[in-house]
This record gives C-alpha cells, sequence and structure tokens, in this order.
C-alpha cells in the first residue's frame, strides 16, 4: 500500500506522519515503528506551545513523504550516490494518532498502557512530545531498560548520555564521538530493552532556534544524525522526542527545529528498517530513469 | 484649507529602494557590461511555503542598508583592498517584470522580455526572485539576447542550489513550477547539459532526474562534494566544466543551498551543512568568471522574522558583483 497515492496537494488530508497508515494500537504487528502523538506541555514551561509540537513534527514531515509519490523514481542518497529502497516504509510505519486529553493521572495511565502494549507486540515506538516529563512515564513502562539521552538534562547518571544540558553534575561531554560511539557499544546490555530521549537541545541552539532550553556547545545535524543511525541498528523499545517548541513568540515560520528532528528522526527510522548504505537490495540509479 | 492640503504632498512613504541605491532607468538605458536589474516578485509557481515575492523588495532594501555602511568611493574591500565603485557606474536597477498571478506565459514573457533586452545590448541581466521557476524565463531572455548578440555562442550553467530542479513536471503544477526550472533551461538552444553544473545539492534526490543529467554529461556536486573537495576546489571543478566549449556563464543562485539553521527564510529549506562562509567561498571562486546573466532566487521575508536570510542572500551579491562594484585604489582614500 502506498503511503499515498495522490502526488499533491501534499498539504491536504488527514494528517499522519509521513502520510503513512493510520492504525489501532491492538493492530500494531511486531516489526512495527508505531507513532503516537503526547500532545502536552508542563505549565512551568518558559514559554507555551510545547504541546502543538506532534503535530508540527506530522507537519514537517510530510514533506519528506515525496519519495513516495509516484511522479518520481527512486530517491538516491545524493551524498552516498546510492538509490534507497523504500517498501519497508509503505509496510512498517504506522501512526496511532494522539494521547486523548484527560486529568493527568489518565494521560500518564494511557502513555504507561500504551507502551506496554507496543511493546509487548514486538513493535518500537515513535512518541511525538510534548512535555520531557512524560519521558519518565514511559520509561516506567519498560522494566530494567536502558537509556540513550540526546541533549536535555541529565536525570540519571546510569543512562548514556551525548551531549546532555550542563547541570553542574555531570562531566564534560566528550567530543570525540569514535570515543563516545565505544564507550556507548561497551555501556550497551542487549538483553535489557533500549529507550531513547531525543530532545532538541541536543542541537547546537543557533541552528535549532525553536529550544526553550537554549544551550551552547550542542551538536551539528550531522552529528545527530551519526548517533541516531547507530541507534536504529539496536532493537530499541522506544524514542520519544521532546523540547520543541514550535510555537515561541516570532519563530513560529521558521520551523527550523522540527526539520531538524525530522530529518534526525528518518536517520533513526530507516535504520530500524533496514535502508542505507548497506541495504542489500539496493538499485543504481540508471535503472530508473524517466522516459 | 481644502485646496492647502490636496496640494501638499508630505513624503508619507519611502521611496522604493533600488539594488545597492543604484539608479532606476529602462532597460534600454543600461550600457554594455553593466549590471541590469530585474525583479520578479512572483511566488506562485511554488508549491508550498511562499513570501518570495517580497524578495526583490527585501533584497534591494538589504543590499541598499549594506550598502550605506560602505560608502562608496571611500571604503576598501576588506578581502581585495579595492574601493568601491559608485553603483551608478556599473548598475542599473530596471524595476520589476509585470507578473500576471496564474498566467505562467504572460508572466514568462514578461520577464524574458527584460532580460532579452538587457543581454542584446550587451549588458548583463541580473534577476531578483521570486520562487526559482522565475529563474527559467530570466535565462530564457538571457538566451534569446545571447543568440541575437552572438549567433553561435553557448554558455554555461551553474546552479547553487539544495535541489536539483529538473523535474519534467511536478503534479498539479504541470511542466513550470519551481521544480522544473533547471530542466526547461536545459531545453534551450544554446546550452547543453554537458555544460550545466548543480552545486550544494543535499538530502535524496530523484533517480531518474540524476541519472539524466549524468548521463548526458552534467555534473552534480553534493553538499558533501562541497565540504570534502573543499569550497575552492569545487568551484573551481564547477567552472571548469561548464565553461568547456562555452563563451559565457549563467549563474543561478538559489540560497536554499545554505544549511536553514542559518538560512531560515525560503520555501524548501534543507540542513546541508553549507555555512554561510562557505556559501561566500563558492562566489568568491565565480566573481571572476565571465558572467552572461544571473540570478538569485528564494528569498522569502515573511518567513524569517528576524531578517537574517535576505542579509545573508544580500551579502551574496556582494560578493558575486565584486569585480563590478569595486575598483582598484589610484589615489587617495580618505575614511569617513
Amino acid at each position: 500500500m502506498p503511503l499515498r497515492s495522490a502526488p499533491l496537494p501534499r498539504m491536504a488530508g488527514h494528517l499522519s506522519f509521513m502520510r503513512s497508515q493510520t492504525k489501532a494500537i491492538g493492530d500494531v504487528r511486531s516489526g512495527d515503528l508505531a507513532v503516537l502523538g503526547i500532545p502536552f506541555e508542563d505549565t512551568n514551561a518558559p514559554h507555551a506551545g510545547q504541546s502543538l509540537a506532534p503535530r508540527a513534527l506530522r507537519e514537517t514531515s510530510v514533506y519528506f513523504g515525496w519519495h513516495a509519490n509516484p511522479q518520481f523514481s527512486h530517491p538516491v542518497d545524493i551524498d552516498a550516490r546510492q538509490d534507497i529502497s523504500t517498501d519497508g516504509l509503505h509496510e512498517r510505519l504506522c501512526d496511532l494518532g494522539d494521547i486523548a486529553p484527560g486529568s493527568e493521572d489518565a494521560i500518564h495511565a494511557a502513555l504507561k498502557a500504551a507502551m506496554r502494549q507496543i511493546s509487548d507486540n514486538g513493535a518500537c515506538a515513535i512518541f511525538l512530545g510534548g512535555s520531557d516529563r512524560m519521558s519518565e512515564t514511559a520509561r516506567s513502562a519498560l522494566p530494567h531498560c536502558q537509556t540513550v539521552q540526546l541533549g536535555g538534562t541529565p536525570a540519571d547518571a546510569r543512562d548514556f548520555h551525548i551531549a546532555p544540558l550542563p547541570n553542574g553534575t555531570t562531566t564534560p561531554v566528550n567530543r570525540d564521538t569514535a570515543a563516545q560511539r565505544a564507550a556507548f557499544s561497551e555501556w550497551r546490555d542487549p538483553s535489557k530493552p533500549l529507550f531513547v530521549r531525543f530532545d532538541l537541545s541536543v542541537f547546537e541552539t543557533s541552528l535549532s532556534a525553536l529550544c526553550d532550553r537554549p544551550r551552547l556547545g550542542g551538536c551539528d545535524l550531522a552529528t545527530v544524525v551519526q548517533w541516531l543511525e547507530l541507534l536504529g541498528r539496536h532493537e530499541v523499545s522506544a524514542i520519544m522526542l521532546t523540547g520543541l517548541n514550535p510555537n515561541r513568540p516570532g519563530m513560529g515560520v521558521v520551523k527550523v527545529g522540527q526539520r531538524l528532528m525530522v530529518t534526525a528522526l528518518l536517520a533513526f527510522i530507516y535504520a530500524r528498517l533496514g535502508f542505507g548504505i548497506d541495504f542489500p537490495r539496493r538499485q543504481t540509479s540508471k535503472e530508473k530513469v524517466l522516459t | 484649507m481644502t485646496a492647502a492640503i490636496t496640494t501638499f504632498l508630505p513624503p508619507l512613504a519611502q521611496p522604493g529602494y533600488r539594488l545597492f541605491d543604484g539608479p532606476l532607468l529602462d532597460a534600454a538605458d543600461v550600457r554594455p557590461g553593466q549590471i541590469g536589474v530585474v525583479g520578479m516578485p512572483s511566488d506562485w509557481t511554488h508549491s508550498s511555503r511562499l513570501g518570495t515575492r517580497f524578495g526583490p523588495e527585501a533584497l534591494r532594501k538589504a543590499t541598499t542598508v549594506l550598502q550605506s555602511m560602505r560608502p562608496q568611493g571611500v571604503s576598501f574591500d576588506p578581502d581585495t583592498g579595492q574601493r568601491s565603485a559608485t553603483a551608478s557606474d556599473w548598475l542599473v536597477d530596471c524595476g520589476d517584470a509585470v507578473i500576471t498571478p496564474e498566467d505562467v506565459d504572460a508572466t514568462t514573457e514578461a520577464i524574458a522580455a527584460m532580460t532579452e533586452a538587457l543581454s542584446v545590448g550587451g549588458a548583463i541581466p541580473l534577476a531578483l526572485g521570486g520562487d526559482h521557476y522565475n529563474s527559467f524565463p530570466a535565462c530564457l531572455g538571457y538566451s534569446r539576447g545571447l543568440a541575437k548578440r552572438a549567433p553561435n555562442a553557448r554558455f554555461g550553467y551553474i546552479q547553487i542550489d539544495g535541489h536539483l530542479d529538473f523535474s519534467d513536471r511536478l503534479g498539479a503544477w504541470g511542466s513550470h513550477n519551481h521544480a522544473t526550472n533547471a530542466r526547461r533551461i536545459s531545453e534551450l538552444p544554446n546550452v547543453d547539459v554537458s555544460n550545466m553544473v548543480w552545486v550544494g545539492i543535499t538530502g535524496w534526490v530523484d533517480s531518474g532526474e540524476l541519472a539524466l543529467i549524468e548521463e548526458q554529461g552534467g555534473r552534480v556536486f553534493s553538499a558533501g562534494d562541497v565540504h570534502k573537495l573543499g569550497t575552492a576546489e569545487a568551484i573551481r571543478q564547477a567552472l571548469e566544466h561548464a565553461m568547456k566549449g562555452c563563451d559565457e556563464l549563467y549563474l543561478s543562485i538559489d540560497i536554499d543551498a545554505m544549511d536553514a539553521g542559518y538560512l531560515p527564510g525560503t520555501g524548501s529549506i534543507v540542513h546541508s551543512g553549507i555555512t554561510p562562509r562557505q556559501y561566500y567561498d563558492l562566489l568568491d571562486g565565480l566573481a571572476e568568471a565571465p558572467l552572461g546573466g544571473l540570478d538569485i532566487v528564494e528569498v522569502s521575508p515573511p518567513l524569517d522574522p528576524s531578517e537574517r536570510t535576505e542579509f545573508l542572500a544580500a551579502e551574496m551579491l556582494f560578493r558575486i558583483l565584486r569585480r563590478f562594484r569595486t575598483q582598484p585604489v589610484t589615489g587617495a582614500v580618505t575614511e569617513q
């Protein structure tokens, strides 16, 4: 089933992540990537608007759905000169919608139940937040899990931190990515579930512009993409996106933050689905010349 | 009393800006070798985020502001040590082409008529977009003018861009839109795809388009290639390839090749990693090229409330037009 059958207009119609199929949570199958929005924000956040992030991320993802457009032939990664097969997207990516609003207890309970069900079905959850506080709820549904945190404030010394926000208690970030990757391999225990927290604050603020927690010394996009590609090759139970405020005063039209996050998230999704440089059924670009 | 009010016309509004604060004249008044500016305030051939119809005015304002910081005749260009030339010596702003929304043929011919008139007379058309489709009519007019001025001449083509824009058609927008401009240019009689070069392409591109370009001898330098080769070497190779057997160069500057972290005010933003410094270095590498015509497109002021996009784009013009807007120092210079 194509992600969408009509080429354009791409801004109209039901909004799902990358125009993927929509599913009820009970229909999620093993190996699926199940997108779930968590449109809630902290009332003590410096600016209102984080709750609009799931919609902003979905809207931005639609720009990246062009490869499913029948007017184009297969996409090529221009840097690698490598064709990308996108069949897995049609079959395995699905959007479950958003957690319904309600009392705070009900929201946390619903998220926890959703995390458990997706995990029990053998799928990977992609949570579009929202408040970072919901990360703890999702994580609590994965007993004994290990957590990788990109950006954000370190909460647990046992977690693996990539470019965390300085909080006075953590050691300085190791800038040697190769050494960090080696440290990650050593840290990772494959017998435990893996939970990934992906906060917009991982990026250098001069790039993102839409983060409520600005910082100097964050990562560039290429570095974040490298990490998410690496994580995507592991059996991740859930990845949670947080920290985006698409409504930051005066910046609503810029959209750089959501595009950075979606671009990096795609690296994770493609790696989970087995796309990329090492994809065995790759084609050369000459096979798909339009006539 | 009423008569007094109606006969008194105070300057309530700022007069329109001209590019580099140059003179506003008719295309027929542009001298050979001068830059003739044509505004193309049209964005209805773009398929998503609009606002580039305000691009020409923003570029005129930004270049004027930046020009005012570099007093003409007395300031040095920091990189070359040359002094700024008076804008009226090298540039004429011919105003905007008549844009007819929803009539692509009329808009195309209106823009092309202005750039053709400039090119026939030996001037160098500089077209200000507008979305990138408008690059095609600008180049169309240049191509027609070149054919009249030098019937056997051929031109090479360099497009600095985040995207190939080489689709034959784009969904409901058909064959004439911001994704097809390079394809339409490739069909002009005095350019060959083997002399067409793209620089700064990023992300995923359509394999059919890429194959079509490369099978016909065109070259594509991705953003990654620019990082690996270095800007000077990438643009040197690009220029060499574009100018093989050609007499002049047409340059299309799509600002969206710059990483959106620096430059968000454009319709189709990309994360190329190309920094402002790298983009300027690319243009510095073309400053001495035999330019026959050029355009700069996709400046969308409404998409960047910080206004930094239009100033980044204005600086691109300062770079690419360096040999026009500066002169060797021949006498004493008084600092202001």
